[in-house]
């Protein structure tokens, strides 16, 4: 399934990306206009105008507003925009212009727009060729513009990938439009690993053991789930190959292996193994051989997570008396305690760019998500007084976190924008969902 | 070749061998209903010993219907009786002591029997710090046990953190049930 999903958008790509040419002429890249990054106070969402996409061949006429709607959807999503109710537009899509001159900007304007795009399609038998094109209101030209070519089945790839590109060209950033969130679903009394899309659809079961799976931990290239299952009665860690299926043990160890967390760029991993005793952070190969101890003592160190470049390790230590987060500094083996507030701080997840750790911590009897800065300033609660809220991950583009919540009865994965704001549930279906770990982008 | 041939008759000679016994044996000792596993019993599940014939049973150390009787009743007590601990801690109360002795006077009249040692965790907490947590608690049992003087390979712990909750409320009196440790005879 997913290895369809990667192929076809490939062939996206593949798309012709004539209109760029274009507008070269025009020096309309996205660097003049400056968006705040969403942590900042100032950030306001953009309005932003998506008119039903024209028909150019009266075929599959559906098309029109689905790819509106989607892309309005995506748009929504990231945080970054505020779509306008189309129910205001003016004009009838099917009729409206597509070239520049074309466009009624002081309309739009009025509107309260300050960008607008303009889709339209033409099908031919089983293909479909899509465009995209994205104005800026106030300065009466066009910012960005992609065709597409390819399988009417994958007209929705096309469409993510088209509000990939609105981003980047507005705030030098990709969206999470080809990713996939990996959690725990609970089945009857047992727990599984699923993925699903970024937007909470498409959800594929990975693991069928009727057992207990747990921590699922996406590869840097996406191409490996490990994740943790009791199936031979024990907790051992194991990997799943994304695209073949095929799925190994990494560690077997005696006692528990536990906490896997692939390091950034490389075949390796963190992972938290008693072998020896004591619940101890391991580095290990891709298959399970022990490179290094990383973290080993008398408490109990686990939830080990990299920094970006791979040199630094955030994990939970109780040496305190308390679960704690530190970090290690691979290379000099250096510890520094992070979180000093409140006596119960788990779940580190350090952010892509390694600006933020997010992590769960007991805060008014529960459970909630905060993110602070490596250097331990700006420590910031960002869920309270909604049931409990944990495992936060984030998205690569570090503008959002998934985590599990409680706050609509048993445990289901939510996500929200790092100011805390725009949260949406993901997982619908029955059962609990926990643990979440947000994908990279598949197409980097 | 032939070696593998007459390999695979000898083993159908000697299966054949058993199922004449086996029926021969029905025949000549009829007069031991239960004592073999083949009745239904109250403690039917696995490790409940319905599999088991008598040479097993022996093994064990028991000779009769009523010492299968006694041991079974044991067992079902042994397996029932979890010791509990505080909040986020896998030191032994007193209580817990309490309960261990006797488990190892059932293990010292049974020393063939083995046991798993389960640790749970209450839902307060995060998966991974739990798992540990648990394992933790199954180990102090053990190690409890352990310093009785039994051998170290009749036990074996697992850590089910707080992914096996026995109770589901969200309150303390649920929670305290399930921050335990839990015993399972295998036999």
């Amino acid at each position: 399934m997913l290895s369809n999903g990667i192929s076809s958008s490939r062939l996206n790509l593949l798309g012709l990306c004539l209109l760029c040419m274009a507008l070269c002429a025009g020096s309309a890249s996205g660097a003049d206009i400056v968006v705040p990054p969403i942590s900042s106070p100032n950030f306001q969402r953009i309005p932003i105008a998506i008119p039903d996409f024209k028909y150019m061949t009266p075929a599959e006429t559906q098309f029109s507003h689905q790819m509106g709607e989607t892309l309005a959807n995506d748009l929504d999503y990231s945080g970054v925009f505020r779509p306008l109710d189309p129910k205001g537009f003016l004009e009838d899509p099917q009729t409206m212009g597509l070239n520049t001159p074309e466009i009624k900007f002081p309309d739009w304007k009025r509107l309260g727009a300050d960008f607008m795009v303009r889709g339209s399609y033409q099908v031919q038998g089983s293909s479909v060729k899509m465009e995209g094109r994205l104005f800026d209101v106030g300065g009466q030209r066009m910012v960005k513009g992609k065709v597409y070519d390819g399988d009417i089945q994958n007209w929705r790839s096309m469409v993510h990938d088209f509000a990939d590109e609105i981003l980047l060209a507005l705030t030098g950033e990709r969206g999470v439009f080809d990713t996939k969130i990996a959690y725990v679903q609970k089945v009857g009394t047992a727990k599984e690993i699923f993925y699903c899309d970024f937007d909470g659809s498409n959800p594929v079961q990975v693991t069928r053991d009727n057992n207990l799976a747990l921590s699922p931990a996406w590869s840097s290239d996406m191409s490996q789930l490990a994740y943790v299952s009791y199936r031979d009665g024990a907790a051992k860690i194991y990997s799943l190959n994304v695209r073949s299926g095929a799925q190994s043990v990494i560690c077997g160890y005696t006692g528990l292996n536990m906490s896997p967390a692939w390091r950034p760029g490389r075949n390796e991993l963190a992972v938290t193994m008693t072998k020896d005793g004591n619940p101890d952070i391991f580095l290990v190969s891709a298959s399970g051989q022990i490179l290094q101890k990383l973290v080993q003592g008398y408490s109990i160190n686990v939830s080990p997570d990299w920094s970006p470049k791979g040199d630094k390790l955030a994990y939970v230590s109780n040496e305190s008396g308390n679960p704690q987060i530190y970090i290690l500094d691979v290379s000099s083996g250096q510890k520094k305690r992070l979180t000093f507030a409140g006596n119960y701080n788990t779940s580190p997840a350090w952010s892509p760019k390694g600006d933020w750790i997010a992590y769960s911590g007991i805060a008014g009897g529960e459970h909630n998500i905060f993110i602070i800065r490596p250097d331990g300033g700006e420590n910031r609660q960002l869920t309270s007084g909604e049931g409990r809220n944990e495992s936060p991950a984030w998205s690569p583009d570090g503008r959002m976190l998934a985590f599990s919540s409680t706050r609509q009865g048993g445990p289901s994965i939510w996500v929200m924008l790092i100011n805390g704001t725009g949260v949406r549930r993901l997982t619908r279906q029955g059962g609990e969902q926990e643990l979440p770990d947000w994908s990279p982008r598949m197409n980097h | 070749m032939r070696g593998k041939f007459s390999c695979l008759v000898a083993v159908f000679l000697v299966l054949g061998l058993m199922i004449a016994v086996s029926a021969c044996s029905k025949k000549t000792v009829p007069a031991q209903p239960g004592f073999g596993g083949t009745e239904s019993s109250p403690y039917s599940g696995v490790g409940s010993g319905a599999g088991l014939d008598d040479a097993k049973w022996r093994e064990l150390g028991i000779n009769s219907e009523a010492e299968k009787r006694e041991f079974l009743e044991k067992v079902k007590t042994f397996e029932n009786q979890d010791i509990y601990y505080d909040y986020d801690a896998y030191t032994l109360s007193d209580p817990a002591k309490k309960v261990l002795d006797e488990k190892i006077a059932f293990l010292k009249q049974y020393p063939r029997v083995k046991v798993t040692v389960e640790g749970h965790c209450d839902e307060r907490g995060t998966t991974e710090y739990n798992l540990a947590l648990g394992e933790r608690r199954a180990n102090s049992a053990q190690q409890y046990i352990l310093n009785s003087g039994l051998q170290t390979q009749k036990l074996t712990t697992v850590s089910y953190g707080k992914e096996r909750p026995i109770s589901t409320g969200h309150d303390e009196a649920s929670f305290a049930k399930n921050r335990r440790a839990h015993f399972v005879v295998i036999y």
